[in-house]
């Protein structure tokens, strides 16, 4: 009888599915997936390494069982919104942040402490670490982060430029400059028509703090004196990297307009020598530059190379879900453990020792150049009100920049104006 | 005659109609503009829970800060140099379209595009094309021998450029209003005065703005509002600079609640005098082109 029959085959098909339901339930492997959080991470790796950071996440994921969600944010706009969103309670469970940012986020309440006992139960340790880079997780005495990688200067000289103007060897390849007279006399030479000799910043090299602050700490020089209590931008080597700044522009003519775009200006052959950040030498070779990577000449007292580690922190919780923390702790330590395929795929070098010696990363010669700068890190100084100190410096140092205003006048106002900002 | 609460029933049907909409602008903009007000007066720092009232601190705090003076300035300078530009140039393409020119329907999409076009990919476009090193108008102007030079990163001619950049990107949506407005006078007119003798230039002086003086007020109106209120154009294109040349009052006030150590209560106040600029100017621009002609 049809219906029989029909009745029949929907009883098998029900018991079959009862049976796998019940199966798939009782698996372990599916149970232990189950049991695995989803952990919410944010960060701005918003350039070619934010896919880098993507395939290893899905490594971590293929690994662990720990799946992440993850929000790519432009750093500023980041920073504002770990700000409204923590005290909300809407914050991340892990945000990778700069260096600079760990102070203030921290007296701020924003960002959660992590007990000594803890990092050592996870096996972070001080000695696998350059200490600049575990030194810039420490605000006040208390850790609130953990190092990744070390984004930083370096010079990139762009060998069609430097072959056309006649700086390179009879091997073809270009000479390269270590100290001032070298790169002005070189970018001199560079310089003519639309093709500049030298330049400082990715974008805007009028306002480039990260540049400015490089400088800055090659004569010795810093925007807090030691103590934190005053500006120390008023002072006679501050005025001379100031006076400098102005002058490639002004004076020396070596160096594009304030807006210039200097990495497509590289890229496109009217850049010679180029002080940016390590981040850039991916996309340059994926763009088939002829580049030569060399490191951060010494234009002043110390050969000094600016640097802004980014830092693994955990945002404030009402309440800590201790499974979610403890996958972000397992994240953590997973990258930390895969750090030389990030140094590898995205050319930041990692903050810890351990990857310096591995071969493969020795075999790169920007990799190399950039290991071999480690002896001159420097970072900015560990004060909450160092970000906003910098964003009032930009249009001050654009001003010299320009020559719309003396180096002398420009660094007591941006020095004054340090001094005034609020608590 | 209607029984008194079936009256009274009826005069609250029109409010109950209402209410959803003036629920949400009470719940999305009374209510902030309130609380804003109130920040005014307090330390308010975003991300801390706790703040105090410190009276009219802030307020005084910016009768001392130069470059919330500067910002004042070059809005207002961007308002003024704007409007000229904002007026003219959408008119006299609606007039040429109005009188049935060939591509007309073509020409009027392809002016309102840039419009639908968002102000970061116009800022972006912008900046491309005046790169003071790669872009193409420096490429062209080189080629042609002119003298380049970096229009955005020269105090005196960078606010030039991005009004230049703010009028391609607008003139669309004041075309089309004009067009409207053009569009609603009645033809007679124009015949009566050809009868009269009176040429185009006469007719367009007499008949075209006078009739039009309700879309001046609105054009004028909601391109001084927006001038005011201009940001996004200059945080693409300048960031402010260079130095302060072209740093507006919201993008001062956006540093200071947004990236300067997050000061809500400044910056509220900053809103609030720019409120009242803006109400000031509104209100002085209903008086001066109050009135209506009619034929």
């Amino acid at each position: 009888m049809p219906h029989r029959k029909l009745s029949s085959s929907r009883r098998r098909f029900l018991e079959g599915a009862a049976l796998g339901a019940t199966a798939l339930a009782l698996s372990p492997r599916r149970a232990s997936a189950q049991a695995k959080p989803t952990i919410t991470y944010w960060n701005g790796l918003t350039g070619a390494d934010g896919k880098i950071m993507d395939e290893l996440i899905d490594h971590f994921t293929r690994d662990t069982g720990i799946r992440m969600e993850q929000q790519r944010i432009v750093w500023a706009d980041l920073y504002a919104k770990l700000q409204v969103a923590v005290p909300a309670d809407e914050g991340p469970d892990l945000a990778l942040i700069h260096t600079v940012e760990i102070p203030h986020f921290a007296s701020d309440g924003i960002l959660e402490p992590m007990a000594d006992s803890a990092t050592s139960a996870k096996g972070f340790k001080a000695e696998d670490y350059l200490p600049s880079t575990w030194q810039g997780g420490l605000y006040q005495g208390k850790r609130y982060a953990v190092p990744l990688d070390v984004p930083q200067h370096l010079l990139y000289v762009n060998v069609k430029v430097m072959r056309d103007a006649g700086l390179a060897g009879t091997d073809g390849k270009p000479k390269i400059p270590t100290t001032r007279d070298e790169v002005l006399a070189m970018a001199k030479q560079i310089t003519k028509g639309d093709t500049f000799g030298f330049a400082i910043g990715t974008t805007n090299p009028g306002r480039y703090t990260w540049g400015f602050h490089n400088l800055l700490w090659q004569n010795g020089a810093n925007v807090y004196a030691a103590d934190f209590k005053r500006s120390g931008l008023g002072e006679p080597a501050a005025l001379e990297v100031a006076e400098f700044w102005g002058a490639i522009q002004n004076q020396h003519k070596i160096a594009p307009p304030a807006n210039a775009n200097c990495r497509d200006a590289f890229i496109a052959g009217k850049l010679g020598l180029w002080i940016a950040g390590s981040w850039n030498f991916t996309g340059l070779r994926e763009a088939k530059v002829d580049f030569v990577a060399a490191p951060v000449p010494r234009l002043f007292k110390q050969a000094v190379v600016w640097t802004m580690p980014h830092q693994y922190t955990f945002p404030k919780k009402k309440a800590v879900d201790a499974a979610k923390r403890d996958a972000a702790w397992a994240h953590v330590r997973w990258m930390s453990d895969h750090v030389a395929e990030w140094t590898l795929k995205a050319g930041q070098v990692s903050a810890l020792r351990k990857p310096h010696t591995d071969s493969r990363v020795t075999a790169d010669p920007v990799l190399r150049t950039l290991l071999g700068q480690a002896g001159q890190w420097q970072s900015g100084q560990a004060t909450p009100k160092w970000v906003a100190a910098e964003n009032i410096t930009r249009p001050v140092i654009e001003n010299v920049y320009i020559g719309q205003k003396p180096a002398a006048a420009a660094m007591s106002d941006l020095a004054r104006q340090i001094n005034a900002l609020p608590d | 005659m209607k029984p008194r609460r079936a009256r009274r029933r009826g005069a609250f049907t029109p409010y109950l109609f209402l209410a959803p909409g003036l629920v949400l602008f009470a719940v999305f903009r009374v209510y902030p503009l309130l609380e804003g007000l109130w920040l005014s007066f307090t330390n308010a720092r975003l991300g801390r829970a706790q703040h105090a009232f410190v009276g009219s601190a802030n307020y005084v705090r910016l009768l001392d800060d130069t470059r919330f003076h500067v910002s004042l300035v070059n809005t207002a300078y961007y308002t003024i140099a704007s409007t000229v530009p904002i007026l003219a140039v959408p008119l006299v393409l609606a007039v040429a379209l109005n009188r049935g020119v060939a591509l007309r329907t073509f020409l009027r999409g392809a002016f309102f595009f840039p419009f639908t076009l968002s102000v970061v990919t116009v800022g972006l476009t912008w900046l491309w094309l005046l790169d003071p090193v790669i872009g193409p108008s420096t490429y062209y102007l080189r080629a042609a021998g002119v003298p380049v030079r970096s229009w955005l990163a020269d105090p005196s001619t960078a606010m030039w450029a991005i009004i230049l950049t703010t009028v391609w990107w607008v003139t669309g949506y004041y075309l089309v209003i004009y067009l409207a407005g053009l569009q609603d006078i009645p033809r007679e007119l124009y015949e009566a005065a050809a009868i009269d003798g009176a040429g185009g230039w006469r007719s367009f002086w007499s008949i075209t703005l006078p009739l039009l003086r309700p879309v001046f007020l609105f054009v004028l109106v909601t391109h001084v509002i927006g001038s005011f209120q201009i940001f996004g154009q200059v945080f693409v294109l300048t960031n402010g600079g260079p130095g302060d040349a072209t740093r507006t009052v919201v993008q001062h006030l956006y540093e200071t609640a947004f990236q300067n150590f997050f000061h809500f209560g400044s910056a509220s106040a900053m809103a609030w005098v720019l409120f009242v600029v803006i109400l000031a100017f509104s209100l002085l621009q209903f008086r001066l082109l109050r009135g209506h002609t009619q034929y």
